[in-house]
């Protein structure tokens, strides 16, 4: 458990998403409004950067580029979206927002996983 | 030859011709390959050769980009195949009964210019086409590698000609060879019909048009088709067409003709980027309203009031249809109430 500062609750306005650096891994923090979330900066669908095609609009979080879209509240998938969102968790502290970090989240299907399956993302 | 496509949960098998890509045999065979431009731009038709021999016919294609060739990595719209062939792809794979496309041979007709950069020419078919109003076809000739889409201007069941519209591209290759090169009785290869931003009167929805440039294409169909249905009479809709100024607006006559037959609940707005409106209709065709900006922001402006009812088209270059979507779903359209064709 690596607890990790991302940033200040206020940096991130509502119904918004920005991009962090924590300790060379890329974060997207996104206000959905009742809550955050952190996510990993692209969209799993095409790997579309979220930081500049996410919209947030009552909850729900979509990537402009081919409309995949998640409610972040639960994470359902929304419309076509067929892959879920990976979420890292975190945690408010005195105005920030922490994230626990092990390794960096992506939607890569590494090779070495699983040598029937080699797929690319 | 026999191409297998599979995906995590499911294979498919279709024929494929010796001379045909391999995305165009899969479609014309009813079976939802992925693709979104269908002409090399956009990677999304992308797939894996785990056996089986290809020919890539277009090994630049911007599409390809993000590819990984040595490890089989290819884009549908451009291969063929030379032997059976194993594919995967990463997304669902079903077999689609409906308007399945086909292989055509077309002969350009009755090319006029409209304005200094957009020529409006008729394609008669080889064979009768049925479309849906909203789709388009992929244009292939000697001069455009990867192939250009085009969406049909007209509407009509069983029909062999089709109009279609071409806006020169400063600094684009394949737009700037069409243009200077397009010439009457002119034959190309059409595949077609594609596209899912369809508008079907039956679905009795209101309709919001936003339509940058020659994206005004698939619109024209949408009109038509309501117009002819009646749509107007019952449903609200608004068209918002950007142009850069006044002079490069073109088929007006044909968009106050469908305000007019429209009982007042059509309203066609022209959103002047690069120039002032000097008055609020437009001088000749009253019932074409003037507004200056960019289409998209001058769409959620005058939008920005009204209750979220209806159905949006958005067609034109990538960037303003990206735009567009992101300034609707920030406005509080829903995804699925939002229909559109991108190609670069």
């Amino acid at each position: 458990m690596t607890w990790k500062r991302i940033c200040d609750v206020a940096e991130v306005a509502a119904n918004s998403v920005k991009q962090f650096d924590v300790d060379g891994i890329p974060i997207v923090v996104a206000n959905y409004g009742e809550g955050f979330r952190a996510i990993p900066p692209v969209c799993p669908h095409m790997e579309e950067p979220l930081a500049e095609s996410a919209v947030i609009a009552r909850c729900i979080l979509t990537c402009t580029k081919h409309l995949w879209a998640w409610n972040l509240k639960t994470l359902a998938m929304q419309g076509e979206t067929e892959k879920p969102l990976k979420t890292y968790e975190i945690r408010e502290e005195n105005g920030a927002i922490l994230v626990n970090i092990e390794d960096e989240l992506t939607y890569e299907f590494k090779s070495e996983d699983d040598m029937d399956d080699d797929f690319f993302k | 030859m026999k191409i297998t496509v599979q995906n995590k949960n499911a294979e498919l098998a279709f024929d494929c011709g010796a001379s045909e890509s391999i995305l165009y045999a899969g479609l014309r065979q009813g079976i939802n390959l992925p693709f979104e431009c269908a002409t090399g731009t956009c990677g999304t038709c992308r797939a894996r050769v785990m056996s089986g021999e290809v020919d890539v016919r277009w090994k630049e294609a911007p599409g390809g980009a993000r590819l990984k060739p040595e490890k089989g990595d290819i884009l549908m719209c451009q291969t063929r195949a030379r032997s059976d062939c194993v594919l995967r792809v990463p997304s669902e794979l079903l077999i689609l009964e409906k308007s399945r496309p086909a292989r055509r041979q077309g002969t350009i007709r009755g090319l006029r210019r409209l304005t200094k950069d957009v020529a409006h020419f008729d394609l008669h078919l080889s064979a009768p086409m049925t479309f849906e109003a909203g789709q388009f076809v992929v244009l292939e000739a000697e001069g455009i590698p990867g192939g250009r889409a085009y969406s049909m201007v007209n509407f009509d069941t069983d029909v062999d000609k089709l109009a279609l519209v071409l806006k020169r591209k400063p600094g684009g290759r394949f737009s700037d060879w069409m243009f200077d090169e397009l010439k009457n009785e002119m034959g190309v290869e059409v595949f077609g019909p594609l596209g899912r931003a369809v508008f079907r009167p039956e679905e009795a929805r209101n309709v919001v048009c936003i339509a940058g440039g020659s994206g005004i294409a698939g619109m024209m169909s949408i009109l038509e088709r309501a117009v002819r249905a009646d749509h107007f009479r019952n449903h609200r809709g608004a068209v918002f067409f950007g142009v850069r100024t006044l002079a490069d607006a073109f088929y007006l006559a044909q968009l106050s003709r469908y305000a007019e037959a429209s009982h007042g609940n059509l309203e066609v707005t022209l959103a002047l980027s690069d120039e002032v409106a000097a008055t609020p209709l437009h001088a000749e065709f009253t019932a074409l309203k003037l507004e200056s900006g960019m289409v998209h922001e001058v769409g959620a402006r005058v939008l920005a009031g009204r209750e979220r009812d209806f159905l949006t088209y958005i067609a034109g270059p990538p960037v303003m249809v990206d735009s567009t979507i992101r300034s609707l779903i920030a406005g509080g359209t829903v995804i699925r109430d939002i229909r559109y064709d991108k190609f670069g």
